[in-house]
């Protein structure tokens, strides 16, 4: 089998081209016009190859084919963090890693710890009045901080952050951080900027010339002291939880967590949780509430759909899923607009793709956003339009193209939780505002979510 | 309680005989006398047929399990409902008269099932019940690839 090697230089976006990682979207969206369905990456300093895949039949074919354990093409720095820098830590009990950047059986024995936990389906819904009192203390709080003319204020996506970090604090830790009340120096804005800090590291570190292999630069000095300010705030409130365990009979995931797997599996599932699980969901519910606030007459379906089922009470566990309009508009948003840009696998067996052969080893990367947005897939991709979902005889599309939260084993073990945060805020925001926007259109940049690029104003007008 | 019939295998008579005695006497005092076992037939798509029995409470990815039967790749993300690979098909009759419709977790990954039918379902969402006794399910293709 010929392995046609299509070599393409990424210093050339570099240098000529006025690459930056920004604008990765735009870097994808030009190589799959220039070169086709299926496009390797080569020479890239410091990693391996990569295979960029266009064509979801391609990407159905590699996710169906997967075994036991999918390797995800993981950050190297945090690998390093995780099995050489704090490998005391990390090391200490086995299979005890957690399932963000580790592969292989001791990623397959902690994801089944974790997994029928966090993912069974009832795991999530027990929260959702939980997690809707930290969704009215959000709208309480966007109240108090609009400006004269309503609006949202510059920093809004900050606001965002807050609320779900202390949905994760709920659900992770079994506390209420109290992020609306932080202020600067404060424990849960600490947290909040070690996980910002965490992402602009990891986006600069992962995709431009890893000088960080060498010797310690500053941004991986930055890196590192975020991920020790995440891991030592995590361990404080893992460790008080457990002694109100002891107290409590309420079941919660970390209970149920601890009781399945034990403490440090619990206090290390949280650490990923935090890594993975704030800004992906804060940065998808701005980027809804943002593409909402564009569209009045989406706004007044979901209006009626939502208030058809309250009826006046308070939201309830179940409530959501008589809102399938709800759901459809956060899925139509991530197929646009995907907070995450593409998702991928390392293979693990050498694998044909596009008529290639391509070797074991190779990263390839399953572009999302090119595929959600491609006419190919997707009729009149360019459109917002969420009844896509709900009508599938009239409305044709791959369902590989758009996977948001992937497939398969390793599909992402926060989904339950996501999702739950994610309908819940956007029903009650829609329920509480009437959402405008009157500014320039917002362009998206990767930052490293895919994101509107500049301050989300939204006008907000009780309803 | 579901090792206790795959440990069977390598236990000597005497203890299978004490197992099944319990089994009965659960049996027949949490159902008084009725069927606690249900029979189901898994039709491949290779053409070959397996029989289990599983135990009213049971899905059917557990049935699967259970027997060690032979299909592979079936359930592969352990009833998580990340996967579709324990997507069976129903006949009409038995897709209507399962308890429980599907939720939206499984219908967001029987969309992303191969060969979808009106009367799909996931193995681990279909929970046997005693009326299901003798149920018949189709399991499809899951890797729609003839080329590698």
């Amino acid at each position: 089998m010929p392995y046609k090697i299509i070599r393409y230089i990424c210093l050339k976006y570099l240098h000529k081209g006025g690459y930056s990682v920004e604008h990765v979207d735009q870097v994808c969206l030009s190589l799959r016009k220039e070169y086709g369905k299926c496009v390797k990456m080569a020479g890239l300093l410091g990693r391996p190859d990569m295979l960029f895949i266009f064509d979801a039949g391609e990407v159905e074919r590699v996710f169906r084919g997967e075994d036991g354990a999918p390797h995800r093409p993981s950050m190297p720095s945090l690998n390093y963090y995780k099995h050489t820098l704090r490998k005391n830590f990390f090391g200490e009990e086995k299979d005890c890693a957690g399932v963000i950047a580790v592969h292989g059986d001791s990623w397959a024995a902690f994801r089944t710890k974790v997994s029928r936990v966090a993912l069974s389906t009832g795991a999530a819904a027990q929260y959702t009045e939980q997690v809707g009192d930290v969704a009215d203390a959000f709208i309480n709080r966007v109240r108090e901080i609009r400006n004269s003319k309503s609006e949202t204020p510059d920093d809004f996506l900050n606001e965002v952050h807050k609320w779900s970090l202390e949905s994760l604090g709920l659900i992770a830790l079994d506390t209420r951080l109290g992020c609306f009340e932080s202020c600067e120096g404060s424990e849960s804005q600490r947290l909040i900027d070690a996980v910002n800090t965490f992402f602009l590291c990891v986006g600069e570190l992962e995709l431009r010339t890893p000088w960080w292999r060498i010797y310690p630069t500053a941004m991986f000095k930055k890196y590192v002291a975020a991920l020790d300010t995440i891991l030592s705030v995590t361990l404080s409130h893992v460790e008080r939880a457990l002694q109100e365990c002891k107290d409590n009979s309420s079941k919660s995931l970390l209970q149920d967590l601890v009781t399945a797997a034990g403490p440090r599996v619990a206090a290390v599932a949280a650490l990923d949780m935090f890594l993975v699980g704030i800004d992906t969901t804060s940065n998808a519910v701005a980027s809804t509430l943002y593409q909402l606030s564009k569209r009045p007459e989406v706004q007044e379906k979901l209006y009626k759909e939502i208030t058809g089922v309250l009826q006046g009470r308070p939201l309830k566990a179940g409530d959501v899923s008589q809102m399938p309009y709800l759901k459809a508009c956060i899925k139509e948003v991530l197929r646009m607009y995907p907070v995450v840009i593409g998702n991928g696998r390392q293979l693990t067996k050498d694998t044909v793709i596009c008529g290639y052969n391509i070797p074991k080893g190779t990263q390839v990367i399953f572009q999302h956003y090119v595929m959600g947005n491609s006419d190919e897939y997707f009729s009149n991709a360019s459109e917002f339009r969420p009844e896509r979902w709900l009508n599938r005889s009239t409305y044709k599309h791959h369902p590989f193209a758009s996977l948001p939260f992937g497939f398969g084993k390793r599909m992402c073990l926060g989904r339950r939780f996501a999702e739950l945060e994610m309908h819940i805020i956007i029903c009650k925001m829609v329920n509480a505002f009437r959402m405008e926007y009157h500014h320039e259109p917002l362009e998206y940049h990767v930052h490293p979510m895919y994101t509107p690029n500049g301050p989300i104003r939204i006008k907000l007008i009780d309803r | 309680m579901h090792h206790s019939r795959k440990n069977k295998k390598k236990r000597n008579p005497i203890v299978i005989i004490s197992i099944l005695k319990i089994r009965d006497l659960e049996s027949f005092s949490t159902n008084l006398g009725e069927r606690f076992w249900v029979k189901v037939t898994f039709h491949l798509f290779d053409g070959r047929k397996l029989e289990a029995e599983g135990k009213v409470g049971d899905s059917l990815l557990d049935v699967v399990v259970n027997n060690d039967l032979d299909i592979d790749g079936y359930g592969a993300c352990e009833g998580t409902v990340t996967c579709s690979t324990c997507h069976v098909v129903l006949k009409q009759k038995d897709f209507d008269r399962l308890p429980e419709e599907a939720g939206d977790e499984e219908r967001d990954m029987l969309d992303l099932a191969y060969g979808l039918t009106d009367t799909s379902r996931l193995g681990c969402q279909v929970i046997l019940t005693k009326d299901l006794d003798g149920l018949e399910v189709k399991v499809p293709e899951s890797v729609n690839d003839a080329r590698s």
